[in-house]
C-alpha cells in the first residue's frame, strides 16, 4: 500500500467513524455503575484482606525460624562440661531422692531385718521386748524419712 | 500531559487497592466499553453482565499492568471477556436467543411509527462479518492508533487498515443504502 492510498484509506475510516460518532451506543444505566463500584469495593475488602493473612503469616514463619536459629545457637555455644557446674544453676532432680539416699536406706533397712531376725532366734542376751519397740520405731522413722524424701 | 499523569496516579491507587481510585475508573472509561460490548452484543443486559466482568477483571489484574497505553491494556481484556462470552456454550445458546428476538423485535420496530427512533446502525452492523465488526468497534471505542490495534491483533497495519477501510465502506452503504 502507497502512502497515498493508505492516506485515502485513513480519510475514509475517519468518514465511516463520523457515521458512529452520528450514531451513538447506549449510555449505561447509572444503577450499573453504582453495582459495578459496589462489586469491586468487596473485590477489594479480600484481596485486602488476604494481603495482611500472607504478611502476619511471613512475620510468624520468619519469628518461628529466629528462635530455632537462636536455640540451636545456644545449645551449641554452651560446652556440655560446664552443664550444672555454672554458676547460679540448680539442677534438681525427677525424684525426690538421690540414688545414694536410697542406697543408705536400703542398707539401714538390711540391717535392721538381720536385728529382727536375730531377736526371734533368741541369739542375743537382751531385753527383747525394749530392742524390737525401739527398732520397730526406728524402722517406722526411717520410713517416713525415705517418703518424705 | 495533565490527563496522563492523572491517569498514572489513578492507577498507582488502584495498584494500592483504593476503591475510590478504581470508581474514577469505572466513571472515566464504562460509557467505551458499554458501547463497545452492545454494539457488539446488541444486547443492553448482556452488555451489563459484560462491563461488571471487566471492571472485576480489571481490580484482579491491575498489578500486571507494566505501563504503555492503558487504553490498550484494558481493551485487550474487554476483547478476551467478549470472546471468552462467545466461546460459553450456555451463553452462546443466550446469544443465540437474543438474535433471534432482536431480529422479531427489528420486524416490528419497522412496522412502528416514523417518531421511534430506530437504531438503524445497530442493524446494519449484523450485516458485517463478525471480525470486521469487532475491529471496526475496537478502532471506535478504543481510540486506539492503527499501529496499537495491528499489534494487539498480531497482524500487519496494512491488513488492519485494509479490513477497517472495506468495512467502514460497506457499512455506510449498508446506512445511507
Amino acid at each position: 500500500m502507497d502512502p497515498e492510498q493508505a492516506q485515502k484509506h485513513i480519510e475514509d475510516i475517519e468518514k465511516g467513524e463520523q457515521l458512529l460518532r452520528e450514531h451513538p451506543a447506549p449510555e449505561p444505566d447509572d444503577m450499573l455503575l453504582a453495582n459495578i463500584k459496589a462489586e469491586i469495593a468487596l473485590h477489594i475488602l479480600p484481596r485486602r484482606a488476604a494481603v495482611y493473612k500472607r504478611i502476619a503469616y511471613r512475620a510468624a514463619a520468619v519469628a518461628a525460624a529466629i528462635i530455632v536459629i537462636v536455640a540451636i545457637g545456644t545449645s551449641f555455644l554452651e560446652k556440655p562440661d560446664d552443664m550444672g557446674s555454672k554458676p547460679g544453676k540448680i539442677y534438681a532432680s525427677v525424684f525426690p531422692w538421690d540414688h545414694h539416699d536410697s542406697a543408705v536406706y536400703n542398707t539401714r533397712l538390711e540391717q535392721i531385718e538381720s536385728d529382727l531376725q536375730t531377736l526371734e532366734l533368741g541369739d542375743e542376751d537382751t531385753d527383747n521386748d525394749s530392742t524390737v519397740t525401739e527398732l520397730e520405731l526406728e524402722s517406722i522413722e526411717i520410713a517416713s524419712d525415705f517418703w518424705k524424701g | 500531559m495533565t490527563e496522563s499523569v492523572d491517569l498514572d496516579q489513578i492507577i498507582v491507587g488502584c495498584r494500592r487497592g483504593d476503591a475510590q481510585c478504581f470508581s474514577k475508573l469505572v466513571d472515566m472509561y464504562s460509557s467505551r466499553c458499554y458501547g463497545y460490548f452492545y454494539r457488539l452484543t446488541g444486547n443492553n443486559d448482556i452488555s451489563d453482565e459484560l462491563l461488571s466482568e471487566l471492571f472485576v477483571k480489571l481490580v484482579e489484574k491491575i498489578a500486571s499492568y507494566k505501563g504503555g497505553s492503558f487504553e490498550s491494556w484494558l481493551f485487550k481484556i474487554a476483547t478476551n471477556i467478549f470472546h471468552d462470552f462467545l466461546r460459553g456454550k450456555q451463553r452462546r445458546k443466550k446469544l443465540l436467543e437474543v438474535r433471534k428476538e432482536l431480529m422479531e423485535s427489528e420486524v416490528t420496530e419497522f412496522k412502528k411509527s416514523d417518531n421511534e427512533k430506530i437504531d438503524k446502525l445497530q442493524i446494519q452492523l449484523k450485516r458485517l462479518d463478525a471480525d470486521t465488526r469487532e475491529l471496526i468497534m475496537l478502532r471506535f471505542y478504543s481510540q486506539l492508533s492503527f499501529k496499537e490495534i495491528a499489534e494487539m491483533r498480531s497482524e500487519p497495519i496494512g491488513t488492519t487498515l485494509a479490513k477497517l477501510h472495506r468495512g467502514l465502506k460497506k457499512l455506510r452503504e449498508f446506512v445511507e443504502g
